[in-house]
């Protein structure tokens, strides 16, 4: 018998074109909570996959309780004990609690379903998690802590040693995820082994007893979590001083660009109010859900609030559609480049000139010559790595994805600069360039908002950080006074009604 | 909180709400014709909506994966015509054996419905659409181009219609049965879960090694199964087979399905809702006369009660979600 | 902020020609050729004379498919332009006979038609959560129902002036008008899917409707447009159906979704949208109407064109779909 339920060594994992992981390795001793650290593109989540058999590695072995094993696919992991809880739950939403959990596993006996042994089965689960649902709750009605709540359930349920946590914290509360803390120790009393993936340091501190950090799809090391300081951690995370990463730009900062006041939209944020300048990047940050993307969605007209003004330049706007927004100078980068941002299928050129396509034509035709000269110049600007504009936008790397969404905006005429989470799914090197590319739109006198969850990110590029929590603005802080701390306790509720507490 | 629970109730349990207009319609429709509460009239209906009230069931399974048949009445009518010449040509006579192959027909049918759209990837309107047509062409070619096969010609494959079997209508005993099976096939067995999971979300179905293609495959082939035993049973109920009956009759069975819930989007439908949606469905068409309004009229209601049955769905929802919204702490 | 690597990015696009002869229209071209060889071998009756004359009645249908492509293209389906079609022709055919000048009956036709496409138009543009597809077969219910209440049980009707519909069935020589404005919509549209901002905004649409809508395009407008048009292009087949037949019955317009849809599909446009153009759409409808006569000569039964013309729409959408998964397998 091992020391480790779970070892991995030398984890290679090949996609066409791509190591997505390196030679990697990992220990899993009974009975602990491990973390696994490390940015977006790490390699974390095809790790996990490679545990629970969703992709076979090129190379490496796994011993699970000492022995090798060599997972065909899910089901294999499944039956060796190997339960993961997904960030979004992969769910049937129109089935009810007990049939998720036992989808797969049912209860079967006369070769029928035995629907009250499954709903009984089911709520003891439920009521060893201490959920307040029922197991025969339709799953489309559960919010999304106690849909995880469900997961956790199935993976009991299968009488798993191994629970994977991926991200389980993003879209929860605090008081959710307190929940989710209390069920984590009390697997790991039964002596279930888990593996913790978060973002969180908060979650780390509170649960692991050690943290593995991978860095661009390599291993970096194992600590033990009492023994290493924040500063370390992100060191090994992101591989160089902070300050390296990000060439903020002095610049003046001018009139006042944007403002909005009041902005609520009922269930999504509430009284939201801030400012930009020319030339002044602000941050808004806060943890997954917390309404940053749906505030500036409202902004820019994909969605409407149902109170609040914008004024750009001092005057009153009204904004009705993306097309007004645009018009008047507010863009946005969305936040989703392959759904939101680009058509895939579509050639780099058309993808740039998208928006702007009746500005040249002439009599409602397109004047092909003239766009594809602008896509050209515009793609060499932001030093996109293609051979033509012809290529489709699904043949590009995420960086470059990324710029051709840049480009896509600068072929318009723009005054506020909207960049929802630039930097998701970017390779550390193309992290760098659209840094670089965003101090420069400052430099020219851009107002820019920078929507991250990536705390070094905002805090190597704000002027000014604007955090906010459950749909609320809960602070405000200037770029000289803020810290990965400051930023933390304003993201998450210290208790039920700081909201009002911490707002400037 | 108050207004949400409410709604949640109506939406939550449809079937009950589906009871409670049909017992409505039913009163009424007695108020104005005391006579339609009778055995003899509730059998009559059932008989007249047998077709409808058997396929439905094909066409929850088809619309719970996401899917839509609307080449169904073209099987019918080729099954349905197959037997019919058959018999009328005196290749068979045994009633059973004609249920049998009719049953086949619509089989076959089905699975290279089924075979197109889960292999070959073609949207299910697309294909249904040109089966429909291709279906009811070769009903004709079957018919030797449009002849009948009348009441003379059928022998004793009518009296089943007419026959009773422990003192019920056989026709009765067909729906009874399709339904038992249905209810215990959907609710009780793997494979009737299996139907529901791909519906409601098809990329975990196929993460859970579930086979969404054989999935797709098999609700095909039982509504194809369904569309031959509906051929058989109108042949039989109408006593004559000829190439154009139940024309547009699909419109009938899917309002059927949409009427009792069924979703258009997959994963959402019940047997029970199938056939309280048929039931309404039959009693309003039965009740149209009564009230005034010619046979004429018919269609365009059944056209107008699937538009504003799908509209008030997307209202619902609309507001249920907007409630759950305004729940949101902040 | 200039390049910094001073990368060139090719904006050059390569040779057309090479590109156009492989191409799906290409293919549909050679067999264009084909079909009228082997329509001419079947039959002695077929040739340019009697395609020019019987083609009328097929070359309505043709009016549907320009429309259709562009719903297609959006990623939609419209399955209720044959009640439209019937209900458009019934009214018109009821205006007729009330005496009124011919221009009434022609805007009835067009007017009729259009407000039917807008009726979809607006139901899915109001509630966009619905599908296309349950939306046009309700509607296509409802408009045949209308039909089937305004002819009564007689369940037809004669138009009793006819002089109007002969003149828009006249021709030109031996050439029919009708043959003179499918080739002139069917132009302006093809230009406008494949050359203006308009189409482009359609593929964009059909692509990928939440980039289009995040891109600043207006979604809703331009598939209300697309439907209402659709409606109107129902009136004009629907006068001249008429002015071939002088009459409308509960079947009139029966099958003609499948029939435009299947003339599109085959031309090489996608049903899942964003892809294909309308001169594929052009040709292929050709080739159908050509093999409609030719079949017609040779006596070949209604029912029996309408099995192959649904053989060729299944075939049309699951080849391609089948050599691709080969391919795959292949690779494997």
């Amino acid at each position: 018998m091992s020391d480790y339920v779970l070892e991995l060594k030398g984890i290679t994992k090949i996609f066409p074109g791509v190591k997505a992981l390196n030679n990697v390795q990992f220990q899993l001793k009974p009975g602990e909570v491990h973390a696994l650290m490390g940015e977006n593109g790490a390699g974390k989540s095809t790790f996990i996959k490679v545990i629970t058999g969703v992709h076979k590695a090129e190379e490496g072995e796994m011993y699970l309780f000492g022995e090798k094993v060599d997972f065909k696919g899910p089901k294999d992991a499944q039956a060796a004990g190997i339960a993961a809880v997904y960030q979004h739950p992969t769910s049937y939403p129109h089935l009810s609690v007990a049939e998720n959990i036992f989808m797969g596993h049912e209860i079967i006996k006369h070769k029928m379903i035995q629907w009250k042994a499954m709903n009984e089965e089911a709520n003891k689960l439920l009521k060893q998690l201490n959920a307040d649902f029922d197991a025969t709750a339709e799953m489309g009605t559960l919010s999304v802590a106690q849909q995880q709540m469900v997961e956790i359930a199935k993976a009991l349920s299968t009488h798993a040693k191994i629970v994977i946590l991926d991200e389980p914290t993003a879209s929860l509360t605090r008081r959710e995820s307190e929940e989710l803390y209390r069920i984590v120790d009390q697997l790991k009393e039964e002596g279930v082994s888990i593996i913790f993936i978060s973002h969180r340091f908060e979650d780390m501190y509170r649960l692991a007893s050690r943290v593995t950090v991978f860095r661009d799809s390599q291993y970096i090391g194992t600590y033990d979590v009492d023994g290493i300081t924040n500063a370390d951690l992100i060191k090994a995370m992101v591989g160089r001083e902070i300050k390296d990463l990000f060439p903020k730009p002095e610049v003046e900062i001018g009139e006042e660009m944007l403002r909005i006041e009041g902005l609520s939209r009922t269930g999504y944020y509430k009284n939201v109010s801030f400012n930009v300048h020319a030339g002044e990047i602000v941050g808004l940050t806060g943890l997954v859900g917390a309404g940053r993307t749906e505030v500036v969605e409202s902004v820019c007209g994909i969605t409407r609030p149902d109170e609040g003004k914008v004024y750009l330049e001092g005057q009153e706007v009204h904004i009705k559609q993306p097309s007004d927004a645009m018009e008047k100078g507010i863009i946005l980068l969305p936040e989703d480049r392959q759904k939101e941002g680009l058509i895939m299928s579509w050639g780099l050129g058309r993808n740039v000139t998208l928006p702007t396509i009746s500005k040249y034509a002439k009599n409602g035709l397109n004047d092909e010559k003239t766009e594809r000269d602008l896509a050209k110049k515009l793609l060499e600007e932001v030093d996109t790595k293609a051979v033509d504009i012809f290529q489709p936008a699904s043949s590009l790397s995420g960086g470059n994805q990324q710029k051709v969404v840049v480009a896509k905006a600068l072929s318009q005429e723009m005054k506020v600069v909207i960049m929802d989470e630039p930097t998701k799914g970017v390779d550390v090197g193309a992290k760098a360039e659209i840094y670089a590319i965003m101090g420069d739109l400052a430099k020219k006198g851009y107002a820019i908002i920078l929507i991250s969850s990536e705390m070094p990110e905002i805090l190597g590029m704000a002027d000014r950080i604007i955090v906010m929590c459950n749909g609320r603005k809960t602070g405000e802080l200037d770029r000289n006074e803020a810290t990965q701390e400051r930023i933390l306790e304003l993201a998450m509720e210290k208790s039920q009604n700081a909201g009002e507490g911490a707002a400037k | 909180m108050e207004k949400k629970s409410i709604m949640k109730k109506i939406t939550g349990s449809r079937e009950a709400l589906l009871a409670v207009i049909l017992i409505l319609l039913c009163l009424v429709v007695t108020a104005i014709s005391p006579s339609f509460l009778t055995p003899k009239s509730i059998i009559e209906l059932l008989k007249n909506n047998a077709v409808t009230l058997v396929m439905s069931l094909g066409m929850l399974c088809v619309m719970l994966v996401g899917g839509i048949d609307i080449s169904i009445m073209s099987t019918l009518a080729l099954s349905g015509m197959s037997i019919g010449m058959l018999l009328k040509y005196g290749h068979i006579s045994n009633t059973f054996l004609a249920f049998v192959i009719a049953i086949a027909i619509g089989a076959a049918c089905g699975a290279v419905v089924g075979l197109v759209i889960s292999r070959a990837a073609v949207p299910p309107i697309i294909a249904t659409m040109g089966f429909m047509y291709v279906f009811r062409a070769m009903g004709y070619l079957v018919s030797h181009g449009g002849e009948w096969a009348g009441a003379a010609a059928l022998g004793s494959f009518k009296n089943f219609a007419t026959s009773k079997f422990l003192g019920l209508n056989c026709v009765i005993w067909i729906i009874i049965l399709c339904y038992v099976f249905f209810f215990w096939f959907m609710k009780w067995t793997r494979t009737g879960r299996k139907i529901y999971a791909v519906g409601s979300n098809p990329s975990a179905a196929e993460v859970s090694g579930i086979n969404v293609k054989n999935i797709n495959l098999l609700v095909y082939t039982i509504m194809g199964i369904l569309a031959g035993l509906g051929g058989a049973l109108q042949v039989s109920i109408y006593a004559s087979a000829m190439p154009d009956m139940q024309y547009g009759g699909e419109m009938d069975v899917i309002a059927a399905c949409v009427i009792g819930g069924v979703s258009m989007s997959g994963g959402r439908g019940t047997v029970v809702g199938a056939l309280l949606g048929s039931l309404i469905l039959a009693t309003i068409a039965k009740a149209l006369p009564l009230v005034g309004i010619g046979a004429l009229w018919q269609n365009t209601i059944k056209g107008v009660l699937i538009l504003v049955v799908v509209v008030v769905n997307v209202v619902l929802q609309r507001v249920a979600d907007r409630n759950a919204l305004k729940g949101r702490e902040m | 902020m200039a390049g910094k690597s001073g990368r060139s990015i090719n904006n050059v696009p390569e040779s057309p020609i090479k590109h156009m002869i492989f191409s799906w229209e290409g293919i549909l071209v050679v067999l264009f050729i084909l079909v009228n060889i082997f329509c001419k071998g079947f039959s002695e009756y077929y040739n340019l004379e009697n395609l020019l004359r019987q083609m009328p009645v097929y070359l309505a249908e043709v009016f549907l498919m320009i429309p259709m492509a562009y719903i297609l293209v959006l990623g939609e389906i419209d399955i209720s332009v044959g009640a439209t079609v019937c209900l458009s022709a019934t009214l018109s055919c009821m205006m007729c006979n009330t005496g009124a000048p011919f221009i009434v009956v022609i805007l009835t036709a067009l007017i009729v038609g259009t407000v039917c496409g807008a009726v979809n138009g607006f139901i899915l543009t109001q509630f966009e959560e619905l599908p296309p597809m349950i939306v046009t077969l309700a509607t296509q219910i409802i408009f045949c129902g209308i039909a089937e209440i305004v002819l009564g049980s007689g369940g037809s009707i004669s138009a009793s002036n006819t002089d109007g519909f002969r003149l828009i069935g006249g021709k030109v020589g031996k050439v029919p008008y009708i043959l003179f404005l499918v080739l002139i919509l069917a132009v302006i549209f093809a230009v406008i899917l494949g050359k203006s901002t308009f189409g482009r905004r359609v593929y964009a649409i059909g692509t990928n409707r939440l980039t289009a809508y995040y891109s600043g395009i207006h979604v809703k407008k331009i598939r209300f447009i697309i439907y209402t048009v659709m409606g109107t292009f129902c009136g004009l087949c629907a006068l001249f159906l008429v002015a071939s037949s002088y009459g409308a019955n509960t079947t009139t317009g029966n099958g003609f979704e499948m029939d435009a849809i299947a003339m599109a599909v085959f031309g090489g446009i996608s049903s899942t949208g964003g892809k294909g153009n309308l001169a594929g759409g052009l040709i292929s409808a050709f080739i159908i109407v050509c093999l409609r006569v030719g079949l017609g000569q040779r006596n070949v039964h209604a029912q029996v064109i309408l099995l192959i013309i649904g053989v060729l729409l299944i075939c049309a959408v699951a080849l391609p779909n089948i050599i691709e998964n080969v391919k795959r397998a292949v690779k494997k």
